[in-house]
């Protein structure tokens, strides 16, 4: 058995662009789910709208693709209907931070059983690259033409204040990581919240300086700072350096949570 | 095991060609008949997974498998010792 069993072979190619990261996203999170030894019947993936919200379509179990925004909304549901159930959800940050930026954090002040799995591509990539809430500083989009000049949300810093039980943050780069993240996601009792940055070469890339696949993944590569060394950095009073975003696993507690299996 | 590109899903990223530690993805030259340049193998038999996994019993390494976005990489079962039969032609 693999990740590959997952999948629904009919279905593939998938729509995703050459180069896409949303599919690599997908991989990891399948090969966690496998190891789980969970039973397919008992698997439900939700998802809203986006491209990295059409991942469940492409996936064997039974799935909701809902409305923008309101993946994690449809989430709550199913898993109060059926805390038997496992949960898992596919969102992107357009998704999940701007119009369904009140379902998140209630998700987390909850603490409802689930795994949302947000592919972050600092933009809306399936209506053309818009800006989005997680687009950097001085990044280009159709709506930032000039450069973004707002400061971007930090999903990860959000989900830990709103009481997430787990949060970690990886890459399109770490797989093996993103893996292991997804996993203990999945182990763990209430809400965990892990973010993949990805590539979107289509609306993002394009706009910013990453002509090829690679140079982005050598992006994401160099530019990711491990939080252990974040950590020493900070004790030694040195500065963070602050074009670096912090991977690896930033919150793991016991708040109390709703809708774990009994 | 042997290790294979599905020409049918492959998008010719190139993904494969940056995380193999081993370099046994180069970026291909011919286009199939999508249109797209899938990459050449160079002596995939170094492959971690091709040579070990059997004895292993498990999956080793598969980071490019991982990675690819679009789920072409896999591994299929040979068996390279198979003893052929040599029809000898006077
Ligand atoms: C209620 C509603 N508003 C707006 C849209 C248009 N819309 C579709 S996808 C999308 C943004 C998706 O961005 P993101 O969640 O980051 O997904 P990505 O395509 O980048 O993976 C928007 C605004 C919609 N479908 N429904
Ligand atoms: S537009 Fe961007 S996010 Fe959407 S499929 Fe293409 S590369 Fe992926
Ligand atoms: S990573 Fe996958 S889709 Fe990309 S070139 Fe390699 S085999 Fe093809
Ligand atoms: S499994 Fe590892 S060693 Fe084998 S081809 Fe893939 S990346 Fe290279
Ligand atoms: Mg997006």
């Amino acid at each position: 058995m693999s990740f590959e069993d997952w999948y629904r072979a009919d279905r593939l190619p998938h729509i995703f662009c050459a180069g896409c990261g949303n599919g690599t996203i997908i991989n990891c999170t399948l090969a966690a789910v496998e190891q789980m030894n969970w039973k397919r019947e008992e698997t439900v993936f939700v998802s809203g709208i986006g491209c990295s919200s059409r991942a469940p379509g492409y996936i064997l179990t039974d799935s909701l693709h809902t409305t923008h925004g309101r993946a994690i909304a449809f989430a709550t549901g199913v898993k109060m209907a059926n805390p038997d159930l496992h949960v898992v959800v596919f969102t992107g940050d357009g998704d999940l931070a701007a119009i369904g930026g009140n379902h998140f954090i209630h998700g987390c002040r909850r603490n409802i059983d689930l795994t949302v799995v947000c592919m972050n591509n600092q933009i809306y990539g399936m209506t053309g690259g818009q800006g989005s809430p997680t687009t950097p500083k001085g990044a280009l989009s159709t709506t930032t033409p000039y450069g973004c000049a707002e400061t971007p949300f930090d999903l990860c810093d959000l989900a830990i204040a709103a009481g997430a039980n787990y949060v970690s943050r990886w890459t399109s780069y770490h797989v093996k990581e993103l893996e292991k993240a997804v996993k203990v996601g999945l182990e763990t009792p209430g809400f965990s919240f892990i973010e993949a940055l990805v590539q979107c070469p289509t609306a993002f890339g394009r706009r910013n300086k990453f002509r090829q696949v690679a140079d982005h993944i050598e992006f994401l590569k160099t530019h990711s700072l491990l939080r252990a060394k974040r950590d020493r950095l900070l004790e030694k009073g040195e500065p963070v350096p602050e074009d670096m975003f912090v991977v690896g696993e930033l919150m793991r507690r016991n708040r109390p949570a709703i809708g774990v299996k009994p | 095991m042997k290790l294979v590109i599905d020409e049918n899903r492959c998008k010719g990223c190139n993904l494969c060609t940056k995380v193999c530690p081993y370099h046994i993805f180069r970026e291909g030259k011919k286009l199939n008949r999508k249109g797209i340049a899938v990459p050449e193998l160079d002596r995939p038999e170094r492959c971690t997974n091709c040579r070990l996994r059997n004895l292993y019993g498990r999956q080793l390494c598969g980071v490019c498998q991982l990675t690819c976005p679009d789920q072409a990489i896999h591994w299929i079962d040979e068996e390279p010792y198979e003893p052929h039969k040599v029809a000898i032609e006077y």
